[in-house]
């Protein structure tokens, strides 16, 4: 008998912590994904130009597109 | 007695109804600010032209699948981990190994450098995240220095260092992720949440603030506030598990790569999925994904063995790597963008640039 009262306690104030953290989400604020869109391609923008993977820097300043071998001295 | 702590009205079926209510009136809120599609808003965009990536360096020395791998903040080493227990810090200029310890456990599911480059993380079946400073003492034995930070109920799936070597972030197969000091192993903030296993997580560029995002099996994807603990949004669009999450380098998004063999693309702000990256002919799961230095460029490892390509905002994917012969586990973008590391089942690393 305690075990089920324990059990439908438990199972109210999961219920609850679930409305709640339903109500916290559906009003947050949010922008227009026009906006958010817009402020992606903008990011992109500002630093596509220091991007080594779309402009490629020189092979001599990418230590990986290098060919010289590297070797230490022993 | 059973109904201490009950109000009025309230029963478990009129919570639930409520909740259900809630559920639609957020997808509702949700839609009223879905005006465009973000690839159109991406039509005016440059195309990017041809790419030529290749293979520049195989690490090889693992004797088992490579299951996980970061970079030091040098842009040169890398600590990967395997399933047969070995955690190896290479020197990707070189192909050296320069230090490699055996864990007391195999399937190592995750390892982590620290900020300094003086320490890596690693864990995975042990359900714990140990902490092994590196030493370039030939004569001590790395493992003896081996202090045990987390301790998880099942395994461990992700770890990650904060901004420094103080602070470890990690995420696990019983359910929760959890913030922990290192000196002391004190569990400073717990996560609940996921229904299931987590997999992944990822840190927001420390700009944004002190938030972090984690993938699960229960299809989730959920943003947390770590001072305080609390789910902050969380967003449930794949069809499987999310195997990988990776923040946008603004902090205004993330990435996700699932076992539903899509990628897709949440902006925090708008509050939903504004992309999903995927093609008929992909059928395999994506095990891992992160952006280019830009955020222009989507890498993403898949379980067909393959590495995808993908251009963020036109949605459309650019180029297609081949090379590994198995699954393709992990991968991560060199701290200065000029390359991106991929591990496999193949047992070997690839450099790619």
């Amino acid at each position: 008998m305690k075990e089920v009262v324990s059990n439908s306690t438990t199972n109210i104030s999961q219920a609850r912590k679930a409305v709640e953290q339903l109500k916290m989400e559906a009003y947050m604020d949010r922008i227009k994904v026009s906006k958010a869109a817009a402020d992606l391609l903008a990011y992109c923008d500002a630093h596509i130009g220091e991007d080594p993977l779309i402009m490629p820097v020189p092979a001599s300043e990418n230590p990986f597109r290098e060919k010289k071998l590297f070797c230490t001295i022993l | 007695m059973a109904t201490e702590g009950l109000h009025e009205n309230e029963t478990l079926a009129s919570l639930k109804s409520e909740a259900e209510s809630l559920k639609g009136k957020l997808e509702e809120e949700r839609a009223k600010l879905h005006d465009v599609e973000l690839h159109q808003v991406a039509d005016r965009v440059e195309a990017l032209g041809q790419f030529v990536m290749k293979t520049r360096r195989t690490l090889k020395g693992h004797g088992n699948k490579v299951l996980c791998m970061d970079w030091c903040k040098d842009k040169r080493r890398i600590v990967s981990s395997s399933q047969d227990g070995k955690v190896i810090v290479w020197d990707s200029f070189t192909t050296n190994k320069e230090h490699a310890v055996t864990m007391p456990c195999t399937w190592v599911m995750a390892c982590a450098y620290a900020p300094s480059g003086c320490a890596i993380a690693c864990g995975g079946l042990d359900n714990k995240c140990s902490v092994y400073p590196l030493t370039f003492d030939k004569n001590e034995n790395m493992a003896a220095k081996k202090k045990s930070v987390a301790m998880h109920t099942n395994y461990l799936s992700a770890c990650s260092f904060t901004n420094s070597d103080m602070q470890i972030l990690t995420a696990s197969g019983d359910g929760t992720c959890a913030l922990w000091d290192v000196e002391s192993g004190q569990l400073l903030q717990s996560f609940h949440g996921h229904g299931a296993d987590v997999l992944c997580l990822d840190l927001a560029p420390s700009e944004t603030g002190n938030t972090f995002v984690s993938g699960g099996c229960d299809k989730k994807a959920m943003v947390w506030d770590m001072r305080s603990g609390q789910c902050i949004q969380s967003f449930e669009t794949h069809e499987s598990d999310i195997n990988s999450v990776r923040y946008y380098p603004s902090g205004d998004a993330f990435a996700s790569g699932s076992d539903d063999a899509t990628c897709r693309l949440y902006d925090l702000r708008a509050d939903r999925e504004v992309a999903i990256y995927s093609k008929e002919s992909i059928i395999f799961g994506a095990s891992s994904v992160d952006f280019s230095l830009s955020g222009r460029l989507l890498f993403a490892g898949y379980n067909d063995y393959t590495i995808n390509v993908w251009d963020v905002l036109k949605g459309s994917r650019v180029s297609i790597l081949f090379g590994h012969e198995n699954r393709v586990s992990t991968l991560r973008v060199s701290p200065d963008g000029t390359a991106f590391c991929s591990g496999s089942w193949d047992h070997t690393l690839r450099i790619w640039a």
